[in-house]
């Protein structure tokens, strides 16, 4: 393609096209967006790939994720250690999931695992009021929040235990006609 | 819920490994309890013995969709590391299919990296999805895609009509003698010798003068028949079929825009239950940019939130009406249609008196004659801004529920403005034709000859006129009225300019503009066989230009628009109104008279004669083959055929529906066990650790 220098192999491209939903050029842009992320710390030349990892706080000032209330939970959910320090693979690999062709069932679970606070693969009330919080910037009283809070859980829990299992998120989710577009980043 | 796990595919999955640290990776996590261990995805890390078990499937595995598996990327490159380095045993057309399909998938690969690549404006749709949202963007991704068909269309126009007559007219072939009274071939098109300068300009406007004999309209075109040795052309035949084809290639293109959209709509069902946990779970657009934009998205969920803790209570209320109350409620209900529906007749009334009085003024020069030209371009378009707002009013008036409100004004503004169309397109005719009565102007040529020549450029140039007045309305009411608005808004401080505010972008009622549009290039392709090509650059600088007032003079909506289910109307509406000009293009082609004096018909009692006259020139063989599909033998087969395929759809369809209503109360039904078998573990674990 007349680089000068090349950033990956052949076979590292064939490989990312497999596991991700971008092209060739949608990739090299990708490696470019995180390379100005750090500049001295990433290397052009991923061909050996170098195992560098991008702190929580440097992934957040995107201007991408910098408005998204999630912008936390999105880069820890991704990252290998849960932490928030994104390698090139996760960074991709994140970008994979919330974009436009990413499959339904693909965004189902990472979004679970997004609202999923604690980490204990159910959304409970805790989690739900922290998500509410979030999303209104505490524009709702307490009283509204909780209401909002119960009433959403009575939407969606099939199996009556006051928390949203992975079924049950998906359920609701499946009958939500803007789910699609509006979990989706455009990059 | 071993459903879940049957649906993940063959059966893949990943377990933890132990490269995890202490926290444990979020994506990989192995949950202690075994109760939630169909939260964790699992993984067969051997295919050959799932390939055993699979009795029915074949004989090797292909390859599973590595995009779609939500692990980490170091693993799903080891997973393809070691797909690639298990080579099943496969007999030789099994590996030639397996080969085949990986270069198929590779090609496809790179068609899309090249279609992603050229697709048109990618950037600034995403800027402007960013920025105002999915709503908004919504009508900019229709618009792109309506220059895309106009585009396409006038590809095909130029290549069987527009070329060959160049081609022919440039060879000279002398058109065909015809017969006919002498006074029906009078037509005189030549501009008078000594012109004012202006003129020209005006010209350009109308579509006459200098322009009126030119390929833009349907008058210059010859019925020339080149038979050569082995090469013939007929041109009335190519023109007829160019026309029936494109109408034909824009219902495809239309279908095949709305099918994933109707496949997204028909899935999620109503989606109107459930809509505190889908607020709060897809409320949040994450693609949004820019620090303005995420206040009132904020702002804007806290709005819908209690927009529906209202309409809880409104609801509440409203059940609760006395017998009275509600009577007085529907009858006022009627009398409002009632008065919306009348004012719709007086803009159709407006618009018929309008039109006559322009034909008859057609002899008007200067600026004056201009403005008589363009009287039913200006009436149509006054109704199409006044009548709306009115009926806004009077849906507010209704006091219906919110939704209902919009999708009633919306309605109606559709019908104003397709069957506004309608009524020009009568008059037209009704003055053309002398309603079809044989009997004064009309008798002699079976039209009016005398003020019509030539009625398919007359026609044509109203079309023209048509989409040129739109276009400037457009660019008037940006520079006019937008960018003032704007600016008065920031630089006064008064109370009147806060209120009034910014304009917001009405998506409706902007795609209403280019479905119009797009109907009056449809009904005019036939008599101006370049419209498509004017439609795609008017539409290019509608873009541009509504994209400008966005990024100048819009705020972001307070409410937003969703998108997924309007799409679905849009191409509707748009369908509608390719079904009306749809109409209009059979009634010219079957039943009115062509002109004698000009086009690549005028020898022809109507357009449609073209067909039989040339079939019989075609060779036996084709004669009885189309005989033989025209023919009962064939056609009830297949209509019969064609019914039994729809009926097994429909029939799919239905069990589908019918087995997801099982499966729903299937699962609600084990939910109650689970909770009835967790209560019993605790009353005898209780009762047991009593008794110790």
């Amino acid at each position: 393609m007349g680089n000068k220098q090349t950033t990956f192999t052949d076979e590292q491209f064939e490989a990312y096209q497999d596991c991700t939903f971008f092209t060739r050029k949608e990739i090299l842009r990708l490696h470019g967006r995180y390379r100005e992320l750090a500049p001295h710390l990433v290397p052009l030349d991923y061909t050996n790939n170098p195992d560098i990892k991008l702190p929580l706080t440097l992934l957040v000032s995107m201007p991408e994720l910098k408005e998204n209330p999630f912008r936390d939970r999105i880069v820890q959910t991704f990252s290998e250690d849960g932490q928030g320090n994104l390698s090139f693979n996760d960074f991709v690999d994140m970008f994979s999931a919330l974009c436009e062709s990413s499959s339904r069932e693909l965004k189902t679970r990472y979004a679970f695992k997004i609202y999923d606070f604690n980490r204990d693969n159910f959304i409970c009330k805790e989690d739900m009021e922290k998500t509410i919080n979030k999303l209104t910037k505490g524009e709702l009283t307490p009283e509204e929040v909780t209401l909002v809070c119960d009433k959403a859980i009575e939407e969606a829990d099939l199996d009556g235990d006051s928390k949203l299992s992975f079924a049950d998120f998906e359920n609701m989710i499946s009958k939500a006609p803007d789910f699609l577009s509006t979990f989706h980043v455009r990059i | 819920m071993t459903t879940q796990l049957q649906r993940q595919g063959s059966a893949t999955a990943v377990q933890g490994t132990g490269y995890m640290g202490d926290q444990g990776s979020p994506r990989l996590q192995r949950v202690p309890s075994s109760r939630s261990n169909h939260n964790a995805p699992q993984f067969n890390w051997s295919p050959a013995s799932t390939a055993q078990e699979d009795a029915g499937q074949e004989a090797a595995v292909p390859p599973k969709d590595l995009r779609g598996l939500p692990i980490p990327m170091a693993l799903k490159r080891a997973i393809s590391q070691v797909q690639q380095m298990q080579v099943p045993v496969l007999s030789s057309f099994q590996s030639w299919k397996r080969s085949k399909a990986k270069s198929l998938s590779r090609g496809r690969k790179s068609i899309r990296g090249f279609l992603n690549y050229i697709k048109l404006w990618r950037k600034s749709l995403n800027q402007i999805g960013g920025n105002f949202g999915d709503g908004v963007q919504s009508y900019f991704l229709f618009l792109r895609f309506l220059v895309v068909l106009n585009f396409l269309s006038f590809m095909l126009i130029a290549g069987f009509v527009l070329i060959p007559s160049i081609v022919f007219r440039s060879v000279a072939s002398d058109p065909v003698n015809m017969t006919g009274p002498a006074e029906c071939r009078q037509y005189d098109h030549n501009p008078a010798a000594l012109v004012k300068f202006y003129s020209y300009f005006l010209d350009f406007l109308s579509g006459t003068g200098f322009m009126e004999y030119t390929y833009l309209f349907y008058g210059y075109y010859n019925n020339t028949m080149v038979a050569g040795s082995d090469f013939s052309y007929n041109i009335p035949l190519a023109y007829l079929f160019t026309a029936v084809f494109y109408f034909a290639f824009c219902l495809i293109c239309i279908t095949a825009h709305m099918g994933t959209a109707v496949r997204v709509a028909v899935a999620t069902g109503g989606g109107a239950t459930g809509s505190y946990s889908r607020i709060v779970f897809t409320g949040w657009d994450y693609g949004c940019l820019g620090d303005r934009s995420t206040k009132l998205k904020q702002k804007n969920l806290h709005y819908q939130l209690q927009v529906d803790l209202e309409e809880d209570r409104i609801k509440n209320e409203a059940a609760s009406l006395t017998l009275g109350q509600k009577i007085f409620l529907y009858s006022s209900r009627i009398v409002l249609s009632l008065v919306a529906f009348g004012l719709i007749i007086a803009a159709f009334f407006a618009i018929y008196q309008a039109t006559i009085f322009s034909q008859s003024k057609i002899d008007e020069i200067g600026v004056l004659g201009l403005i008589y030209e363009y009287l039913p371009s200006i009436v149509i378009t006054a109704g199409n801004f006044v009548v709306p707002v009115l009926c806004d009013q009077i849906a507010l008036l209704e006091r219906y529920n919110p939704s209902i409100t919009v999708i009633v004004a919306l309605l109606r503004s559709v019908f104003l403005r397709m069957v506004s169309l309608g009524v020009l397109l009568f008059t037209l005719w009704s003055q053309i034709t002398c309603f079809q009565g044989v009997s004064g102007k009309c008798k002699l040529c079976h039209y009016n000859y005398e003020s019509y020549p030539c009625w398919e450029t007359r026609v044509g140039q109203e079309m023209y006129k048509l989409t040129l007045f739109d276009l400037l309305i457009t660019i008037a009411m940006l520079v006019l009225v937008e960018f003032p608005r704007r600016i008065v808004v920031d630089s006064s401080s008064s109370k009147l300019a806060q209120m009034v505010g910014r304009q917001e972008f009405v998506v409706p009622a902007n795609v209403l503009g280019l479905v119009y549009g797009q109907t009056v290039v449809w009904t005019g392709a036939l008599f101006c066989p370049l419209l498509p090509l004017i439609n795609t650059l008017k539409f290019v600088i509608v873009f541009y230009c509504k994209k400008i007032t966005l990024f100048s003079n819009c705020r972001p909506a307070a409410k937003t628009f969703r998108s997924t289910k309007s799409k679905v109307f849009f191409l509707l509406v748009l369908l509608f109104g390719w079904s009306l000009a749809l109409v209009a293009l059979i009634y010219s082609i079957a039943q009115i008279h062509p002109s004698m004096s000009c086009g690549p018909f005028r020898s022809l009692s109507s357009m449609w004669t073209i067909i039989p006259d040339s079939f019989y020139g075609l060779s036996q063989t084709s004669q009885g083959f189309l005989f033989y599909i025209g023919s009962q033998r064939f056609s009830i087969p297949l209509v019969l055929f064609f019914s039994v395929v729809m009926c097994y759809f429909i029939a799919l369809a239905s069990v589908y529906g019918t087995s997801v209503n099982l499966l729903k109360a299937q699962l609600k039904l084990e939910a109650r066990d689970k909770q009835f078998l967790v209560k019993q573990i605790e009353a005898l674990s209780r009762t047991l650790g009593v008794a110790r």
